[in-house]
């Protein structure tokens, strides 16, 4: 018995001894998996060893879907995070939520608790896209990204082709080699983002009307009436039907997995996936996602950032704000921006990251990397730099399931599109209902 | 018999209460903002919150991949039950003939159902799988299989998946309705008629009648509610809407799509037809049958 009562005085000492070194915590939840996981983890690290007041927790909570899903569960039950990780298509939906007190907008927070990292100091097109409609930014930039093409060297080597293809004209004129010598010509791993929202970025051409959903609550998508993007579509059947286009499913893995195990010459992905490629695959390079030179008769335009912010969510302590605020400022300092763009591949989101990488002359140790700010910071455009619309998450999946049937031949590529505009017309009109 | 009374007339109610309250909060609260969510319209985190009237049943009604929805759930339910019940049947019926090394077979046969349909789905897609699955390579020397796109294969691929883990349940259930038969009856009829397959349908299974229409409802369930883990892991829902069950279609909306009117509706739609086909089955199939 005197044994008991003495484990237990040791354990409630120890309880209170933990207690008293406890730190203000902070919980920070997010949707990557795998290695872009496990960087998230070591940024929360690392602030936690920079000070000892404060604490960041991060909580994978699996996709980007069950991230947002789980967050919103929360915010319901009363037991949300202070930070969460909200993807591009749920940007429209979180920037909605300041007037209901669910955000926190970053310019607001900067404002109350003194974050040393001010607004202008992101890039302005990654900036405009988290912003609300008075160009105020709500969304903390964090993991940006866009559709990237990557070339399999060895095999471009092998059936003698010198110059990745800048244009789908090229990359048609040299798809019939590269099937020949038996390999796979091209892979992408997300027809939504990449061959439908940026392709309208890419070729300058507006998605829905209201001006992408910036100047008017979106009432309908404009795909079957673009004339250029019914070409890309029957192009893609066409490569489809003769092998220059391999479509394995929606799964994004299941699209990258030929292209890492070197059984095909391109694949379409995002430019975080250079991390986890590097040191699989050995000879590679990233270029620009191709466009058509006949739709827009030479010029190139910047695609939309894809990717994630981070959200700050209402309902928490002065205190944890505080430490919030703090957090916020270490993850827009230049050396955690270039450290978290040279990791993954994500584009370096503030502008002294950016200088940081010219004065250390990053980009020629690691030409990778380039890309990414090259494709996003082209000029010219006469779009805007996103689209705000609601009930995207949908949307795409509308888009999925009419491309399959548009591929195996069960409906025309005009009906697959008329579909799909059918489909987020109904769902833009749900949308609008809730606002 | 002597007469066991409690003296309070509120002790029941106590003894009740934990079963109530977890009927309560599992059940009926969740039933009741259904219902709520079915009827309103409101924006992802529950704001703006307006009466809808029937306007999340007309949109999820205009839908087609609501109705493509239905069609594969019925198609899919009915395809299971049949396989599942049948090769459940022919295994129990053989094991229960088996003399050595019975509780072996009858292990192996039951361990399955042990096993989580999210795994299930997960071994599948090693089967599956272009790259290294087993019955790819074999379906696609025999057809060119590819489920990506060809909504019979995706059906293929999503029926086998769904049925491995259930034809277990039902094994378990034939046999042990197997050995309740008593043994006098078998004896008689084994005198009168020398035909086994005669026998076995003349005697044995009707016999097996109730155990049969038990496992009818059970299969239609699992396949209406408890495939969800299954076709999560396996096709998503692909090609286009095909392979998509009424309980997936309404997760996408509802966690994926974060339209809770939209989930709401389908999860009442889904209640309805369940208990349409239930009272069509006790009504005109339950008739049929003779219990002992």
């Amino acid at each position: 018995m005197k044994k008991l009562i003495s484990i237990f005085v040791l354990l409630v000492s120890f309880a209170f001894t933990s207690n008293s070194y406890s730190k203000t915590e902070i919980h920070w939840w997010y949707g990557n998996s795998g290695f872009l996981g496990d960087v998230i983890i070591e940024i929360a690290n690392r602030f936690n060893e920079s000070q000892d007041e404060y604490m960041v927790i991060p909580t994978g909570k699996g996709s980007y879907e069950d991230n947002m899903a789980a967050t919103i569960a929360a915010f319901r039950a009363g037991d949300q995070p202070h930070y969460s990780q909200v993807y591009d298509a749920g940007a429209a939906i979180m920037v909605a939520q300041v007037k209901n007190g669910v955000v926190i907008g970053f310019e607001e927070m900067a404002e109350k608790y003194g974050i040393d990292v001010d607004a202008d100091n992101y890039i302005p097109g990654i900036k405009n896209f988290y912003a609300d409609g008075d160009g105020k930014m709500i969304g903390v930039p964090f993991n940006s990204s866009t559709c990237l093409m990557y070339a399999n060297m060895d095999i471009l080597n092998e059936v003698g082709i010198e110059e990745v293809p800048k244009t789908y004209e090229e990359f048609e004129g040299m798809a019939q080699k590269i099937l020949d010598a038996g390999y796979i010509p091209l892979l992408q791993s997300h027809s939504p983002w990449i061959w439908t929202e940026n392709f309208f970025s890419r070729h300058n051409l507006l998605m829905t009307d209201g001006n992408n959903g910036y100047d008017a609550v979106p009432t309908k998508t404009l795909f079957a009436d673009t004339e250029a993007f019914v070409y890309h579509w029957t192009k893609v059947k066409e490569w489809y039907e003769k092998g220059y286009y391999g479509y394995k499913g929606r799964a994004w893995g299941d699209n990258q997995a030929p292209f890492t195990n070197g059984e095909a010459a391109f694949w379409f992905g995002s430019a975080a996936s250079f991390g986890g490629m590097k040191g699989v695959l050995p000879n590679f390079t990233t270029n620009p996602i191709p466009y058509w030179d006949s739709v827009t008769g030479g010029k190139e335009y910047p695609t939309f950032i894809g990717g994630a912010a981070n959200w700050i969510l209402n309902g928490h302590t002065e205190e944890e704000y505080k430490g919030l605020a703090k957090f916020i400022e270490f993850m827009g300092s230049p050396e955690m921006d270039l450290y978290y763009h040279n990791m993954t591949g994500y584009a370096a989101v503030t502008k002294g990251g950016i200088e940081l990488a010219e004065t250390i002359n990053f980009y020629r140790a690691s030409p990778y990397h380039k890309a990414v700010g090259d494709q996003l910071g082209l000029e010219g455009s006469t779009i805007p730099g996103g689209y705000r619309a609601g009930n995207w998450p949908q949307i795409r999946e509308v888009i999925y399931e009419n491309v399959e049937p548009m591929l195996n031949g069960d409906i025309t590529v005009e009906k697959a599109l008329s579909n799909m505009d059918k489909g987020a017309a109904k769902l833009l009109k749900q949308f609008a209902k809730t606002l | 018999m002597k007469k066991v009374q409690f003296k309070s007339n509120y002790s029941q109610y106590f003894f009740l209460a934990p079963q109530l309250l977890i009927l309560l909060i599992f059940l009926y609260w969740p039933i009741i903002q259904t219902f709520k969510d079915a009827f309103t319209m409101q924006d992802a985190f529950g704001f703006g919150s307006q009466f809808a009237g029937f306007d999340n049943f007309l949109f999820i009604f205009s839908d087609p991949s609501y109705f493509t929805a239905f069609k594969f759930t019925i198609i899919y339910s009915f395809v299971i039950t049949v396989i599942t019940g049948s090769i459940g049947l022919l295994l129990a019926v053989q094991a229960n003939k088996v003399m050595h090394g019975k509780s072996a077979y009858k292990t192996l046969l039951i361990w399955p159902y042990a096993i989580a349909p999210a795994v299930v789905g997960v071994m599948a897609n090693y089967f599956f799988s272009e790259r290294y699955g087993l019955l790819h390579h074999l379906f696609n020397n025999l057809w060119g299989f590819n489920w990506y796109e060809n909504v019979f294969d995706a059906y293929i691929y999503v029926i086998i998946a769904g049925s491995w883990k259930q034809i277990s349940a039902n094994f378990i259930f034939f046999l042990a309705g197997l050995q309740a038969i008593q043994k006098t009856v078998i004896e008689a009829s084994i005198i009168d008629c020398k035909s086994n397959i005669r026998r076995f349908w003349t005697i044995t299974f009707p016999l097996l009648m109730p155990t049969t229409f038990f496992l009818i409802i059970i299969n239609i369930t699992y396949a209406f509610f408890d495939t969800f883990g299954i076709i999560d892991t396996t096709t998503i829902g692909a090609p286009g809407s095909e392979t998509k069950t009424l309980v997936y279609k309404a997760y996408i909306d509802g966690f994926k799509g974060l339209d809770l009117g939209s989930a709401g509706a389908q999860s009442i739609m889904m209640m309805i037809i369940v208990l349409v086909i239930t009272i069509f089955q006790f009504r005109y199939i339950e008739g049929k049958i003779h219990y002992n």
